[in-house]
């Protein structure tokens, strides 16, 4: 008797809810079908459009047609300079994103603090809403073609967003807890440690994926103008030699890479993570 | 009492000393005073002390340029082409936008190549550009719809997608004129949606506009740091990177928080507004805009 409290109750059907049911399966089939067939039209149409335009619109040296481009592919992977380049950029993006990590944690946890928060305040603000190009410019002045530059334009570009999102955890901290901590005498650090951290982790998720996603631009971009080394620095060759079927290649590469990176990897993982947490997944 | 007296004016340094305002001001002067330090230590004499620097801000401001164009041009260029890019990002991102939230059809077709265009850096949006259109004022503006338009049509569908339905049924129970229930119920439901897709539409396509004007241009913003670059002269790219850096902080808090402040007075806590994630890819920004406006809302409570 125990057991069967609670077991699902298997519904007795009519034929006719029967045949009900399986029409809306249908329905949905159909309905789903339309929509793929509608996406797919529209990636056919806008390659089409470049198709054609290639040859019409602008010449063919100019805007090449989607096929030179992927020939264009073919012969970097063969080249074997894939990975020159390619771990070279990766290397710094890693360094400079645990950086910014760390930076945009710690100014974000002082934000409940009244004058460290005006301190920061301003340049929060005025770092994320500077163009990328400026640190690029300025790291590249400094540094030259060493390596920091780009770390330290990663770094001003993108804790901004870590210090955001870690700032609006703050101000969402349960103050229940706080409070039972403080009744009970919990130290900063065990709090820290209980409390607070665990309450950030989705925040500081949404902020690493941001400012993830504006490192790896700044890297690229740092790379343009200061580096001989890395996927910056192809894409500047490439540019100077005019040269489009190369500019897209390498950009195809790199760009889908990190999109893969991004929305893949990372999306995942907060999917697989804070399924449980529907108020932390605020953005 | 004696002990009061004695204790003030050390009292009146304290909280001067504790005050945010004292804060806000300590941070420029932290910078300028490290910058110093860096510029005192550091052996390669690259990087301008920052007297050199503000000299040539000065000049810059005076008039005084050695570039092609003074500052006050480069940026009314770059401006110019910032609005007629952005204007037709708004127009067209807003049509297709409504085109996208009304037809399912139209939305599958379009999804896909909208989040893909989202995702776009804008230095390719330079590159791309400068090597299609060359030099002139096309490329730039071209690289202005390119990053914005995607922002508008995505903050259009989010503001769509989550109109009131019981106010707009319950203003159709109450044969409400059409108009006057889209004039009072929609378009405000749209306003914040809106709102987002100008601030940060705007400030995304800045930074797509200085990049193109970088590789595929002879005047304007982006250029005239370009030049101070290539001309390796380091006061000249730091001068104008803290212009850049001005202005950045002007918009924000000169422009677009006040007209925040007065568009949404009505709104009683913007945290209840719900933020939809799934259709706004970049509704990161609007959160932040979201946070940034309840900090000023808890600001100005105190």
């Amino acid at each position: 008797m125990a057991k069967t409290i609670g077991a699902p109750v298997e519904k007795v059907r009519t034929t006719a809810e029967l045949e009900q049911a399986r029409r809306a399966s249908t329905a949905r089939r159909i309905a789903n079908l339309k929509r793929w067939g509608w996406r797919i039209a529209g990636y056919a149409f806008f390659i089409g459009i470049w198709d054609v335009a290639s040859g019409t619109w602008m010449s063919d040296r100019v805007l090449v047609p989607p096929i030179a481009v992927v020939q264009e592919i073919g012969v970097i992977f063969q080249s074997g300079e894939l990975w020159l380049h390619l771990s070279s950029t990766l290397t710094k993006i890693a360094i400079g994103f645990v950086l910014t990590f760390l930076v945009g944690t710690v100014i974000g946890l002082l934000t409940p603090h009244r004058w460290w928060e005006a301190f920061f305040g301003d340049f929060v603000t005025a770092t994320m809403a500077t163009p990328g190009l400026v640190y690029a410019l300025v790291s590249g002045i400094i540094f030259g073609f060493s390596p920091f530059g780009p770390i330290f334009a990663i770094v001003l570009a993108s804790f901004s967003y870590v210090t955001v999102n870690v700032a609006e955890g703050m101000r969402a901290l349960p103050k229940d807890l706080v409070d039972m901590g403080t009744a009970f005498r919990v130290g900063d650090r065990r709090r820290l440690r209980h409390v607070v951290i665990p309450h950030l982790a989705p925040y500081l998720f949404t902020g690493v994926r941001y400012g993830f996603s504006t490192a790896w631009k700044v890297t690229v971009l740092t790379e343009v103008f200061a580096a001989n080394v890395g996927i910056g620095f192809t894409l500047r060759v490439q540019y100077q030699l005019f040269s489009m079927n190369g500019l897209l290649a390498w950009i195809a590469i790199f760009f889908i890479l990190m999109l893969f990176l991004e929305k893949v990897v990372l999306q995942l993982i907060e999917q697989r993570f804070f399924r449980w947490r529907q108020e932390g997944k605020l953005a | 009492m004696a002990v009061a007296v004695a204790s003030r004016p050390s009292l009146l340094l304290t909280r001067f000393l504790r005050s945010s305002r004292t804060a806000r001001v300590l941070f420029p002067i932290a910078v300028l005073a490290l910058w110093q330090l860096a510029f005192m230590t550091m052996e390669s004499n690259i990087l301008p002390s920052p007297a050199e620097t503000l000299s040539f801000m000065w000049d810059e401001i005076r008039l005084e340029t050695l570039s092609r164009h003074t500052l006050y041009q480069s940026f009314a260029i770059s401006l110019g082409r910032l609005a007629i890019g952005f204007s037709i990002a708004l127009v067209a991102g807003m049509a297709i936008g409504l085109l996208m939230g009304l037809f399912k059809p139209v939305e599958d077709f379009l999804y896909d190549i909208v989040v893909v265009t989202l995702a776009v850096p804008s230095l390719i949006w330079g590159l791309m550009t400068g090597l299609l259109f060359g030099f002139g004022n096309l490329a730039p503006i071209v690289a202005v719809i390119g990053v914005a338009i995607p922002f508008v049509i995505l903050n259009v569908l989010a503001g769509l997608k989550n109109s009131p339905k019981e106010l707009l049924d319950m203003s159709r129970s109450f044969e409400i004129p059409r108009m006057r229930a889209i004039r009072h119920v929609l378009i405000p439901s749209l306003m914040p949606f809106l709102f987002a897709a100008l601030r940060y539409g705007f400030i995304t396509g800045w930074h797509g506009l200085v990049l193109a004007e970088v590789f595929a241009s002879s005047n304007g913003a982006g250029w005239t740091i370009r030049f101070w670059y290539d001309a390796h002269r380091a006061q000249g790219v730091l001068g104008y990177a803290l212009f850049f850096i001005l202005f950045a902080l002007f918009i924000e808090r000169g422009v677009f928080d006040p007209i925040s402040r007065r568009a949404f007075r009505w709104r009683p806590s913007i945290a209840s507004l719900p933020v939809v994630e799934e259709a706004v890819p970049d509704a990161k920004q609007f959160k932040i805009a979201l946070s940034q406006a309840e900090a000023e809302e808890t600001d100005s409570k105190e």
